[in-house]
């Protein structure tokens, strides 16, 4: 090879490799654009939860995964920030040098999240733990379980079961969804609730016999009675006097406003035979869109809001708390704001509300006026500012006329009349004051509780099958072939036991209600209304057909 | 063209003892030509490389911030002085002047004074900031009043501070990576008087894993 | 007064004298690329060097951020990637450059009388740079660091009299701890780079001072020149080589960028525990045996390795086998390939 020969290829061979250099450069700039989109945000842990991550990392390296994934962790929000607790509150203890509570209530979130936690303080949500003094809860308490404890009855094979814990279907049950009053276990071998302790504005307990009598560990940890924890209820009563637990919606530890967001997590506890809004919102076109669209929700963004992060589908945060272009982007902790019905009850009430948050109960149309804080009517222009990014006014207000038909529809042909046999009995005695211990106590359990709400329910969310077969058309059943033959049963045996007048008294109800137009049907045959429908079926589909 | 040196004429260039067909001219031009494209290939490619090196080398100004979360607004009182560490390990003084409730009542320094690198303190009662090391003085926005760094016209750096729903938040700079020895957050040890340079943390005994105020560790 | 003149008052060497020294004759057949090889690993040394040096700005040898150091190099620095995986591929490229110039030296038979020296100097820049590949790789600090370093030491231990202490001195303890990694960087970094300089330069000066062999191949006539010029001729040669280098090693870097696997963790023992491939030879050597057997046969082959040129010597005075150090070479080198195919596909 010449020298000249040697230089030409050194040039070529100089260029190859500046080549080589710019095809480097061209993988930096992509691999940089790339790395932009996908780093992880940094994680902070500030120096005074260090300890706790590094000690918890090898014990419950879950809990600490997760807080890592968590907004808080990326602005330096700690364990200690959350779990703070000062040395006077019931529950708080010394735990590897920082004074700590287990159970980290709306107090502690209002510190940062004042104004999200006073909007839940004022909602239902947050007094979802009064089932304690309802019907619900006798039938968990009692009927389910017992309100003391009580003897096995026979051994338990490889289990030492000293008493059985008759509340065991409330703890685990009931109060899961509702949450439980969270209970200490107390020296004298009782629990300390709130209402013992009587805590002060600051959550601090002002009564101190009590808390001198709070049973603690070797470690000085107050225990916390089993049945009432763990429990992370959305109106759980807490010690410190707050209600509710906001990571019920906002699992902990991560807080993640995604998950919030999806229609599962409201399903945790909305669903069931007597509150299924989650099946219902599966089978409504809402639902089927949302399980179909779920890659645009635009789920992970920062801000949320109807008409501008996303518009593909509506979730149950949607129509109920998130923000939208119309209400300014204002997410609220309250979904009462925006219901017109109650359907809670075993008849629906509409939702005027008074200063203080509660339906308004005066029956005087001029006396109600000036109760009135909140109409009905201006919470379900909140909910039609939703309904309205997807739906034309006409459309939504519509809509809104066949629900409010269907509800006055139950209201009136059974529901009131239901309470009106019911009542009926009551008041002359021939029905026990005990609940549940009567067969036709049940009837009409089903009658309100389970299939008056599906039908209910059904109706608001747009959910046919639950409205009709799921609901009114078990409503129907129930009604005339149970709790009808069953009254009128319990009339006959209240005349054949002596109590003729009563019973009259009861047949009379009775036999007023099933007078009515929209009952007649029932005792006087209905022949000119099925033989009209078999004209008109004839007409249409002609022929000799089956019906 | 094999080359000729066998009497290792090392002084001469590359001479050719054939007779050549082409002018002296085309061959000057094309050996000229030749060495040009060697020089240009060879200063091309391990320059290339130099830059990429380079550029490796010269540290990343992102102006990349995070927003930190530093404590609730009613945490700090009027005249009160909080130190903060951030996440790269730098000192941070954040005073609250006034009691409006904004950001801009507040004010975030770097406590770590230009001079010689001592850390310097918030003094209420004199209503500035103090270096013990050298006598030191700082008006409360900063700037150098008194001391060396007065005479240089030196002033501590600033950082920037938001205030959202009654909550403070400082923008400081990400760290390189995610180390163990991360322990960003408000400062709360004794420091006492230090030396140029020191960090008031060294040799700290809540340094000491298992220190825990004297309480037992369980 | 020119630039040439300043230095020429100063300095007690003349412009002649100079050209005489650095412009050596180059004996003909290094025309051959074959006998390249000698340079190429020099030129890769420097590229390591310079790699070294800018991956060292940014590394941290302490246990704890190691294995983020180099993660944030990799995946944060500008070109951080790119810088290491050219020191990686070019630490590979530069031992295979090594064993292969070995190999030429071996069957040309340049270890022979009187450049024995230069054979035994060899040996120890080869056994540095295989020792500087293994202590740069424990400096990732990956579970394979880890491992391998825990394993290479245990191994040290097994050699009789000086295995506990040279166990000792690496680890700087017992087991790895605290102070093991700063002492493979200093190793890596200091030591065995500056040892390798001094081999270097040992091993040129004793070849400028013996002179290259004059070589004469079947296919070359009688009466050609027998040497040419060092400048500007052989440098071209090596401008060639290096920027050929160059450029495989970008497209290396590019293609089959240095990866990262799981960090280091001292509870956890993986599945699988294998050094470099550069030795697989060895592993699979000591596996064939046990204990003492195996370190002191694979000293005895070291050994013999070291002093091949006094063997060869006495085979050829004392046996009728001219060319056994050829057919010895062979069988050598089908061995060593042989196994380090054998642990490099064995799965366990």
């Amino acid at each position: 090879m010449t020298l000249e020969t040697k230089r030409i290829v050194i040039a070529t061979l100089g260029g190859l490799f500046l080549l080589s250099l710019v095809l480097v450069q061209w993988m930096e700039t992509a691999r940089k654009a790339e790395e932009a989109g996908i780093r992880a945000p940094h994680v902070s842990v500030p120096a005074s939860s260090r300890e706790c991550v590094e000690c918890h990392a090898e014990e419950n390296p879950g809990i600490v995964t997760h807080w890592e994934g968590s907004t808080h962790a990326e602005k330096g929000v700690g364990c200690v920030e959350c779990h703070q607790a000062e040395i006077e509150e019931a529950d708080s203890y010394l735990h590897h040098g920082a004074q700590i509570a287990t159970v980290v209530t709306p107090r502690d979130c209002a510190r940062c999240h004042d104004h999200e936690a006073n909007e839940f303080a004022l909602s239902h949500h947050s007094s979802a733990g009064n089932i304690l003094a309802s019907l619900d809860n006798f039938l968990a308490e009692t009927v389910e379980g017992s309100r003391i404890d009580f003897n096995p009855h026979s051994p338990t094979p490889g289990k030492a079961v000293d008493m059985v814990n008759g509340m065991a279907s409330a703890q685990s049950g009931c109060l899961q969804c509702h949450g439980a009053k969270v209970a200490l276990e107390s020296t004298d071998g009782g629990l300390i609730t709130v209402d013992d302790l009587a805590p002060d504005t600051d959550g601090r307990p002002t009564n101190l016999d009590a808390f001198a009598k709070i049973m603690r560990d070797d470690k000085g940890k107050p225990i916390i009675f089993a049945g009432t924890w763990p429990n992370t209820g959305i109106g759980r009563l807490n010690l410190d006097g707050t209600r509710g637990s906001c990571a019920a919606c906002h699992s902990r530890h991560d807080f993640s406003p995604r998950r919030a967001r999806q229609p599962e997590n409201c399903g945790k506890c909305h669903l069931g035979p007597d509150h299924p809004q989650k099946e219902i919102y599966e089978e409504s076109k809402h639902g089927i869109a949302f399980r179909d669209l779920k890659d645009d929700m635009n789920l992970d963004s920062e801000e949320w809001i109807l008409g501008i992060d996303y518009a593909a589908a509506p979730t149950c945060a949607t129509c109920h708390m998130s923000g939208n272009i119309r209400n300014g982007g204002r997410v609220t902790h309250d979904p009462g704001e925006r219901i017109s019905w109650t359907n809670r009850p075993p008849v629906s009430r509409v939702m005027d509300t008074d200063i203080n948050h509660a339906i308004v109960t005066e029956t005087d149309p001029e006396l109600r006026r000036p109760l009135i804080h909140d109409t009905a009517n201006q919470k379900r222009d909140r909910m039609k500012d939703v309904c309205s990014h997807c739906h034309t006014d006409s459309y939504v207000n519509s809509f809104y006329d066949q629900y409010d038909n269907l509800v006055i529809l139950y209201n009136e042909k059974f529901a009131k009349p239901g309470l009106a046999i019911m009542g009926a009995l009551q008041a002359n005695g021939l029905s026990t004051s005990t609940q549940f211990d009567e067969e036709i106590e049940w009837t009409w359990f089903y009658l309100w509780h389970h299939e008056g709400r599906r039908a209910r329910h059904g109706a608001s969310m747009m959910a046919p099958d639950y409205t009709h077969w799921h609901g009114m058309y078990e409503v129907a059943e129930r009604f005339y072939m149970e709790l009808v033959p069953q009254a009128r049963e319990i009339v006959q045996h209240g005349r054949d036991t002596g109590m003729r007048a009563q019973a009259a008294a009861v047949e009379q109800v009775i036999d007023e209600i099933l007078q009515r137009p929209e009952h007649i049907w029932f005792e006087e045959g209905a022949e000119e209304a099925a033989a009209r429908i078999r004209e008109e079926m004839e007409r249409r589909y002609g022929g000799a057909q089956q019906n | 063209m094999a080359n000729e040196g066998s009497r290792s004429d090392l002084s001469a260039p590359d001479a050719s003892h054939h007779a050549e067909p082409e002018s002296p001219d085309r061959r000057q031009f094309l050996d000229t030509a030749s060495r040009t494209a060697m020089v240009a290939g060879v200063v091309g490619g391990y320059g290339g490389f130099a830059l990429i090196a380079g550029k490796y080398l010269y540290p990343a100004t992102t102006g990349d911030v995070m927003w930190q979360f530093v404590s609730e607004v009613e945490g700090i009182k009027v005249g009160e002085s909080i130190r903060y560490r951030g996440p790269s390990g730098e000192m941070i003084n954040i005073t609250r002047m006034r009691r409006e409730g904004t950001a801009d009542d507040f004010i975030a320094l770097s406590s770590t004074c230009p001079h010689l690198g001592c850390q310097v303190r918030w003094e209420g009662q004199n209503d500035r900031f103090f270096c013990p090391c050298h006598n030191g003085e700082f008006d409360p926005s900063g700037i150098g009043i008194g001391g060396p760094p007065g005479d240089a016209g030196q002033s501590l750096p600033r950082y920037e501070l938001r205030v959202e729903r009654g909550l403070l938040h400082i923008a400081v700079p990400p760290p390189r990576f995610a180390s163990a020895e991360d322990r960003s957050g408000i400062v709360t040890a004794d420091e006492g008087i230090v030396g140029p340079g020191h960090d008031p943390c060294l040799g700290c005994e809540s340094d000491r894993p298992g220190y825990h105020g004297g309480e037992e560790l369980v | 007064m020119s630039v040439a003149s300043w230095f020429g008052d100063r300095l007690p060497i003349s412009g002649r004298q100079f050209q005489e020294l650095t412009n050596e004759p180059v004996p003909y057949h290094l025309k051959r690329w074959w006998f390249a090889l000698g340079g190429t690993p020099a030129y890769l040394f420097i590229v390591q060097i310079i790699t070294g040096i800018l991956l060292a700005f940014y590394y941290e040898s302490s246990p704890s951020t190691a294995y983020q150091s180099v993660e944030h190099i990799t995946t944060s620095v500008s070109f951080g990637w790119y810088i290491r995986s050219v020191h990686k591929w070019a630490a590979t490229l530069m031992i295979v450059a090594v064993i292969l110039h070995q190999m030429r030296v071996f069957f040309t038979g340049a270890y022979r009388n009187p450049r024995e020296i230069n054979w035994v100097v060899g040996m120890c820049l080869l056994f540095c740079t295989l020792m500087t590949g293994f202590t740069g790789y424990s400096l990732v600090y990956e579970q394979l660091s880890f491992w391998g370093a825990t394993v290479g030491a245990n191994i040290s231990d097994t050699i009789p009299f000086v295995g506990g202490f040279l166990k000792r001195m690496m680890l700087a303890g017992d087991a790895y701890n605290q102070s093991t990694l700063s002492r493979f960087f200093v190793l890596h970094a200091a030591i065995l780079p500056v040892t390798i300089v001094f081999l270097i330069a040992t091993h040129i000066a004793v070849i400028r001072m013996q002179g290259v062999t004059e070589f004469q191949f079947k296919d070359e006539d009688e009466g050609t020149a027998r040497t040419f010029n060092f400048f500007p001729d052989h440098l071209y040669t090596e401008l060639i080589i290096g920027l050929v280098l160059m450029v495989v090693l970008s497209a290396l870097a590019t293609i089959l960028p240095a990866t990262l696997g799981p960090e280091a963790n001292p509870l956890q023992t993986p599945e699988v525990i294998k050094p470099e491939w550069f030795f697989y030879v060895a592993f699979r050597w000591l596996k064939l045996f046990t204990g003492t057997a195996a370190v002191l046969s694979m000293g005895f082959i070291v050994f013999v390795m070291f002093a091949w040129p006094w063997i060869d010597n006495w085979i050829r005075k004392h046996t009728r086998f001219q060319e056994a150090s050829v057919w010895i070479g062979i069988l050598g080198v089908v061995t060593i390939i042989g196994l380090t195919l054998w642990e490099a596909f064995a799965r366990h």
